[in-house]
């Protein structure tokens, strides 16, 4: 087998300046605690400052000014990783992610499609180079060799494990993976160079290193393989049946419907994962596919409730033409958090569970008619009271009792003649940082039609009392 | 509730300050000033579980003529939340036990308070139970029987969105019990307009945004100190009357506070000032063996009659206590600053320094006018300062001595810093803006220093952020421990002052700083720490042993020659305070050579004299460059020490009296303004009465003007002349010692750091140029501590000890050193062995060399000790097969030099420099070595180790750098311009290579830098380590 390491030298650095039109300009990526920020990378222009990674930032700062700062942020890298495996995926169906900032592959199998090597290697780095990312390539026998290698090599191609192990001699000590104190303390003893380890008996090694030790010097020889975790593409459920016959009627689309549906809820079940929205379309003889999309405010995976969902979609729609096949695409499959039910469930029997009932206002009243009501930690009641996609759990705990459970979008002037106050003011003032400060006296109102509404006095500017919502 | 305009009378009983940390936006001064506006009766201040504001809030009452009630509110942690208010001296007492114990039981900045607690300590305090919505009337029963007539409800109203639910169940709930209830305001500001920076300060508090805080915040800005017309429209009327009736029965006043010093001092049969008097006739003979004269006599007996007549006797003698212990120790330790001018100090053998040979003035140390507890400050060994510290806990019990607090506050960088984080500042951003403030600066910095950090000053985030900010300056922050202020009472401490933890075990803090203890007239002593002194105790060990001569700091030869040569050639690397870089340069000027002039150079390179342009004509006027005048015969005498420019602050003091006839108490006011006024102004006054008076007296106006001037430039800088000498006296035994056992001296110093302005490395390199013996680290012979070792004809080379080995720890040195005891090392594996080190250990000395003797060079070292392994009891008996020998490479010159930087921080081999010199030389190079024969003004080039970088405030932007090679030192000057230009070479470089000019004026060497040149990669991995700017 042959492996091939891709080395991603400045994979957190490429990853922001690629995105960047002023990618010349000093730029520095930071991490690390508030106290001590440390430079983690810097681009060519911000080394020609002086800046250097390792540095703390007030140290920099000491030394140059003008330079940008970019937080470094492991999510973007992880996700980086992620997309490079799947690039690297259609030239290997071995690829590791084992090393951070690293990729291996194996080649061997792959020369025959994409070889020869040169050629290969040619193309990776051509595209590698489009999607701004600097690499170092290094071919070897066993893939710990070919990423040790890159710490030294780039370019390097070896295909036989002697050549293999002659590169590696070669290699300083403290470059090839070694743990960190073993790695010193062969320097310590004067011996600089892999080689130099590697002609000394094996017993003498292993009497003052641990096993990890020799097992990695062999690993590295390729005498031991090395356990690697490979990459998986993500999961994605697609189905198609064909119906045979030409369908214009929605009722005979409900039974192919359902089995696609329960197809769909057992490979969620499998994966431990629900559906946050998929794709039905109705291919038709002639003509563009009609689409269909069944989105859910939250992952399920019950069959019966994807079902009566999707037959919520599908009874309103115009069939254009006759249908010839089904086909059903779900790439949005987050983990699935089950509800917990009591032993015994105290619904009546009639009752439909609360998801169920949402899910079937939504179908039929439209999306933008059925809303989630979030309440934020704000004294301000417009700030507090939020309309989102997705409703909180259970009830609201930051709104008082004393407040309307619906406000109005914007509030309204009241005429003075026609309400009474009820009560006590309620002060409010808050929300200054961010230039939404309010100061206002909340009152409770009755009007002469004996509705009661919720109306405030605008302490900074006094006006008319602005009504912001009504009781129920 | 009432009718509208109607004013009712109020004592607002629940009130934080910003001593509340993180949750008061108020300081006392403006609660009181408010309070007083308002019309307010009496002002509570009831922190939570503290008393740490109560002195300054009792000087802002005083200040107001509004009366302060004492309280502090309270969580009990299985119970209700409280406001406890002191009714009397007892109740004070208690409030202080309380806390104590609330504090002393939880980590720094905490407490936990439990309802067994309020049992053992509620006599003489008022309880107001703030009720919240999860109490119930169990609750109220219980404290209803703790404090019965004692307890009220506080009901807190602030306009929240059920007042009137709450005030009815409140009232509902007081019935129930049978007690009253009373409007109290949660005050947690003086006005409204501080909501802003409640809010802040509370997310400051919960490590969060403002925006995220939430319910954190308060909804509205009510809980200030409101109109009274506000509150009568909240409160019924009987709700507000009652606060008058408990102010009314709140009568304690801090003035009630009686402290005395303790009384074991004293043995039976004297009281405090006979003892004292006796134990100074005891030293009398001692300082002067053939007895003092009539002019000691008299002034002994004139501080004896001024201290008693103040009441300070036991204070000296607690002081004594604690130098006599020092002195049974054998720990060495000298008074510094003013307690130098007093006799009773000298006899009693606090000072080293006789004040009646060097004219000390007494009422710099105590004055009858200023009515002011003295202070002494004692230096002790900085190594075994902790012993003394800890003596003084034991005798005293921790009860009853405690460290004084520093109260921290918010500077400008800190709030600046703090606001903009809350107010969600991307993180560099608040660094950036936390920079442009400066470090120590109490100012928000001004708009063209915002734009040139690139912040647009009128952007209104940046203005809120700047704003609150400002308001924030100035805050207390935390409390932290004073680092040897220490207060000793008769009574427990936690009578007078709530006692909390420190951040470090073993030492317990009073919540009051060294301003409130003044206030309050409580005596604290100063247990400093000196690194010089342990390095004199070391020496004087070391003296002792290897040349059995015994010597002190009182008994070294004084006024020695030879010693005074040393001085004036600035060979004074190592020794006290003239060893830094402007010390070694006004040296070879100042050309010292009575100890009358160490004071003066100890006290001329300071920034007061500097700023206040008086080095000059004093070095003129010392090399008779210009004649010595005196505009009068009177003011000769005050001068005459100093050629006629005054340089001390007791010469100030004595211009005042003798020139424009101040007392001695005023003259010390002037001393004290003249401290302060850079930060609160207040010398005009004096401006006024100086330059009146000394016309009075016929100086004429230009002299007088150009006096004050003087005055003003010495600032807070300038030394009081007590205390220079103190230091030079320091100063002059360091260097007779340096001068006449430099083996001792280097031996003791390394042993004694970090101290100092040098490293061990260029302590040692200057030993082996003074062509002393320096001998490796060796498992055979080192101690932890360096040693010295004779040979026939005495002469001692110093042996490196185990811990210049970095990452060897002093417990593995001395287990060492106790099985080297019994037999000397068989081989690697008997030594480890042995020894107890661990793998380590073992490769720490491996790598350092130190195992030479046994295995060979460090690598066949390290090798062997890898091999060792813990032998177990059952093959004790099994001899290990023998291993063949394995060839390893031999370290080289270059890798043994890295090697020897890296371990020990120092090398034995050859300089770095000298490896390098004939690569050096092609650059065109030369050594500091060759200097002496180069021309002043030579344009030349020099290279060296940077081992300092210095940019002082007083040199305006100047840098001030030393290379070091294998011959010394060299001294460069960087002008700003070529800082600017080549920062990072400056900044960056381990290896400097410096173009310029050299300056030689009387012997001192200075080459001013033209061009750097950063030559660091010819080093590859040395680690010489530079001290960077301060």
């Amino acid at each position: 087998m042959l492996w091939a390491c891709i080395l991603l030298p400045q994979l957190a650095l490429d990853s922001i300046l690629r995105e960047r039109d002023d990618a010349d300009a000093p730029l520095v990526l930071i991490g690390g605690p508030v106290q001590r920020r440390l430079l983690q990378a810097v681009n060519p222009a911000a080394a020609a400052l002086g800046l250097r990674a390792g540095q703390t930032l007030t140290a920099a700062r000491a030394l140059a000014d003008g330079f940008h700062c970019v937080e470094a942020d492991p999510a973007r890298i992880e996700q980086l990783q992620q997309l490079l495996a799947a690039w690297a995926y259609r030239f290997s169906a071995q690829v590791s992610l084992q090393y951070p900032r690293a990729l291996l592959l194996e080649v061997g199998s792959s020369l025959q499609l994409f070889g020869p090597w040169p050629l290969f290697e040619a193309r990776l780095r051509e595209e590698l180079a489009a999607l701004g990312l600097r690499q170092r390539i290094v071919l070897a026998t066993n893939p710990v060799a070919a990423r040790m290698l890159a710490n030294g090599h780039d370019g390097l191609a070896l295909t036989c494990a002697d050549q293999t192990r002659a590169a590696l001699a070669r290699m300083p000590i403290a470059r090839v993976g070694l743990p960190a104190e073993a790695a010193e303390a062969f320097s310590r003893m004067g011996l600089h160079q892999l080689g130099q380890v590697l002609t000394l008996p094996r017993d003498a090694l292993a009497r003052r290193f641990s096993a990890q030790v020799q097992l990695h010097l062999d690993q590295l020889l390729g005498l031991r393989s090395m356990g690697l975790n490979f990459y998986q593409p993500p999961d994605r459920f697609e189905t198609r049946l064909e119906l045979n016959f030409d369908v214009e009627s929605h009722q005979a689309l409900l039974f192919p419907l359902r089995r696609m549906l329960n197809d769909l809820a057992a490979f969620l079940a499998g994966r431990d994962c629900g559906v946050q929205r998929f794709c039905l379309y109705l291919e038709h003889v002639e003509g563009p596919d009609t689409q269909l999309q069944v989105g859910l405010l939250a992952a399920e995976r019950d069959a019966a409730m994807l079902f009566e969902l999707a037959r919520g979609r599908l009874e309103p729609l115009r069939i254009p033409a006759p249908v010839r096949n089904l086909r059903l695409v779900a790439d949005d499959l987050p983990p699935f958090v089950p509800q917990h039910q009591a032993l015994f469930d105290p619904r009546a029997k009639q009752a439909q569970p609360w998801e169920q009932l949402r899910e079937r206002l939504r179908a039929r009243l439209g999306d933008e008619a059925v809303k989630g009501l979030r309440a934020e930690a704000d004294h301000r009641p417009e700030c507090a009271w939020q309309p989102a996609e997705q409703g909180a759990q259970g009830s609201l705990p930051a709104l008082p009792g004393s407040r309307p459970g619906w406000l109005l979008p914007t509030p309204q002037a009241l005429e003075a003649t026609d309400h009474i106050l009820l009560g006590h003011a309620e002060r409010i003032e808050s929300g200054w940082w961010d230039g939404g400060d309010v100061r206002r006296d909340y009152y409770c109102i009755e009007t002469r039609d004996g509705l009661r509404g919720w109306a405030y006095q605008d302490l900074a500017q006094p006006g008319p009392l602005w009504l912001q919502g009504w009781f129920a | 509730m009432n009718a509208p305009g109607y004013a009712p009378g109020y004592a607002e009983l629940h009130c934080l300050s910003n001593f509340s940390f993180q949750r008061g936006a108020s300081s006392a001064e403006e609660l009181f000033r408010r309070a007083r506006e308002q019309g307010y009766q009496a002002l509570a201040i009831t922190d939570e579980c503290t008393l740490a504001g109560i002195v300054r809030a009792w000087q802002a009452a005083k200040a107001q003529q509004l009366r302060l009630i004492v309280g502090s509110e309270v969580r009990l942690q299985d119970g209700p939340k409280l406001v406890l208010l002191v009714q009397n001296l007892t109740g004070y007492q208690n409030l202080c036990a309380l806390i104590t114990r609330g504090r002393r039981r939880a980590g720094k900045g905490d407490y936990q308070l439990f309802a067994d607690d309020l049992q053992q300590y509620h006599e003489g305090l008022l309880a107001l139970w703030i009720a919240e919505d999860c109490d119930d009337q169990a609750t109220g029963r219980w404290l209803r029987g703790l404090f019965a007539e004692r307890l009220w409800l506080g009901v807190h109203l602030h306009r929240g969105s059920d007042d009137d639910r709450r005030l009815s169940r409140m009232r509902e709930l007081a019935a129930q019990l049978g007690i009253r209830a009373v409007a109290c305001g949660d005050v947690h500001m003086h006005v409204r307009g501080r909501r802003a920076l409640q809010d802040c300060i509370t997310a400051i508090r919960q490590h969060c945004n403002v925006a995220e805080a939430g319910r954190h915040l308060f909804a509205n800005g009510e809980r200030h100190l409101r109109a009274l017309e506000q509150l009568a429209e909240l409160y019924p009327a009987d709700l507000l009357a009652e606060s008058l009736v408990i102010a009314e029965r709140c009568q304690f006043d801090l003035s009630e506070l009686r402290y005395q010093y303790p009384r074991e001092l004293v043995p039976e049969g004297h009281t405090p000032a006979s003892w004292l008097r006796a134990l100074c006739e005891r030293g009398l003979p001692l300082r002067w063996p053939s007895g003092p004269s009539s002019k000691v006599r008299a002034v002994l007996d004139k501080e004896l009659a001024l201290i008693e007549e103040l009441g300070y006797e036991s204070y000296f003698l607690a002081v004594h206590d604690i130098v006599a212990f020092a002195r049974s120790q054998h720990i060495l330790c000298q008074g510094r600053g003013s307690a130098a001018n007093s006799v009773v100090c000298f006899v009693l053998g606090i000072t080293e320094l006789d004040p009646m040979a060097h004219r000390l003035l007494f009422e710099r140390f105590l004055s009858r006018e200023r009515n002011e507890p003295p202070d002494i400050d004692v230096d002790f060994e900085h190594d075994r300062r902790e012993e003394v510290i800890q003596y003084v806990f034991r005798r005293y019990g921790r009860h009853r001595a405690a460290l004084t607090a520093v109260v921290n506050t918010y500077h400008a960088a800190g709030a600046v810093r703090d606001v903009a984080r809350v107010l969600g500042l991307p993180a560099d951003q608040v660094d950036a803006l936390a920079k442009c403030c400066g470090r120590w600066s109490d100012r928000i910095p001004d708009d063209q220093r915002l734009a040139e950090a690139g912040f647009e000053p009128g952007s209104p985030s940046l203005r809120r952020i700047l704003v609150l900010a400002g308001e924030l300056i100035g805050f207390p922050r935390h409390l932290s421990q004073h680092p040897g202020g220490f207060v000793i009472s008769e009574q427990p401490l936690d009578h007078l002052v709530p006692v909390e933890n420190a951040a470090m075990a073993e030492r317990t803090v009073i919540q009051w700083d060294k301003d409130d203890l003044d206030m309050v007239g409580l005596l604290k002593v100063d247990v400093l720490a000196l690194g010089m002194l342990s390095a004199l105790r070391r020496c004087f060990d070391l003296l002792q042993r290897h040349r059995g001569r015994q010597l002190t700091l009182a008994t070294i030869p004084s006024e020695d020659p030879a010693t005074y040569a040393m001085i004036s050639r600035a060979e004074t690397m190592g020794v006290f305070q003239i060893e830094s870089r402007a010390q070694m340069a006004m040296l070879p000027r100042l050309r010292p050579t009575t100890f009358y002039d160490l004071v003066i150079e100890v006290a001329i390179v300071r920034p007061g004299p500097i700023q206040g342009d008086m080095v000059h004509p004093y070095l003129r006027r010392r090399l008779k460059q210009e004649p010595v005048t005196y505009p009068s015969e009177k003011l000769k005498e005050v001068f005459e020490r100093t050629l006629g420019v005054p340089l001390f602050q007791e010469q100030v003091m004595e211009l005042a009296m003798v020139a424009a006839d101040y007392s001695p108490g005023e003259a010390d006011q002037l001393r004290r303004s003249m401290a302060a006024w850079k930060r609160h102004g207040g010398l005009e006054p004096h401006r006024q009465r100086l330059v009146e008076g000394m016309l009075r007296n016929g100086y004429d106006l230009a002299f007088a003007e150009r006096i004050f001037e003087q005055i003003k430039g010495f600032g807070s800088y300038g030394f009081p002349e007590s205390h220079a000498a103190s230091f030079a006296l320091l100063c002059y035994a360091s260097s007779w010692l340096k001068c006449h056992e430099p083996a001792i001296f280097t031996c003791a110093l390394v042993n004694s750091w970090p101290m100092g302005f040098y490293s061990p490395d260029q302590l040692l390199q200057e030993a082996r140029r003074q062509r002393i013996e320096v001998r490796p680290v060796d498992v055979f012979h080192s101690e932890w501590d360096c040693t010295l070792e004779p040979d026939r004809h005495g002469v001692l080379a110093i042996r490196l000890g185990l811990r210049q080995i970095r990452g060897f720890s002093e417990v593995d040195a001395r287990r060492l050193e106790q099985a080297r005891a019994q037999r000397p090392w068989r081989d690697v594996e008997d030594l480890c062995l042995r020894a107890g080190l661990d793998s380590r250990a073992r490769a720490r000395l491996a790598d350092a060399g130190a195992l030479r003797a046994l295995a060979g060079d460090r690598h066949q070292a390290r090798w062997q000790v890898a091999a060792v392994q813990a032998q177990l009891p059952l093959f004790a008996e099994v001899q290990a097969v023998p291993e063949a020998p394995v060839a390893l490479p031999v370290p080289t010159v270059g890798e043994d030099l890295v090697a020897d930087y890296d371990t020990l921080g120092t090398t034995l081999g050859p300089h770095p420099l000298r490896l390098l010199r004939s690569r050096l030389r092609a650059l065109g190079c030369r050594s500091s070595g060759e200097l002496a024969g180069v021309e002043h003004g030579d344009a030349i080039a020099v290279a060296g180790l940077v081992v300092g970088r210095q940019r002082p405030q007083t040199a305006s932007g100047v840098t001030f750098v030393t290379l070091e090679d294998e011959f010394g030192m060299v001294n460069v000057v960087v002008w700003r311009d070529l800082a600017e230009r080549q920062r990072r070479a400056l900044v960056g470089s381990q290896l400097l290579k410096v173009s310029g000019r050299l300056e030689q004026e009387n012997g001192v060497r200075h080459l001013i830098a033209r061009r750097l040149e950063d030559i660091s990669p010819l080093l590859q991995g040395l680690d010489v380590k530079s001290r960077d700017f301060h």
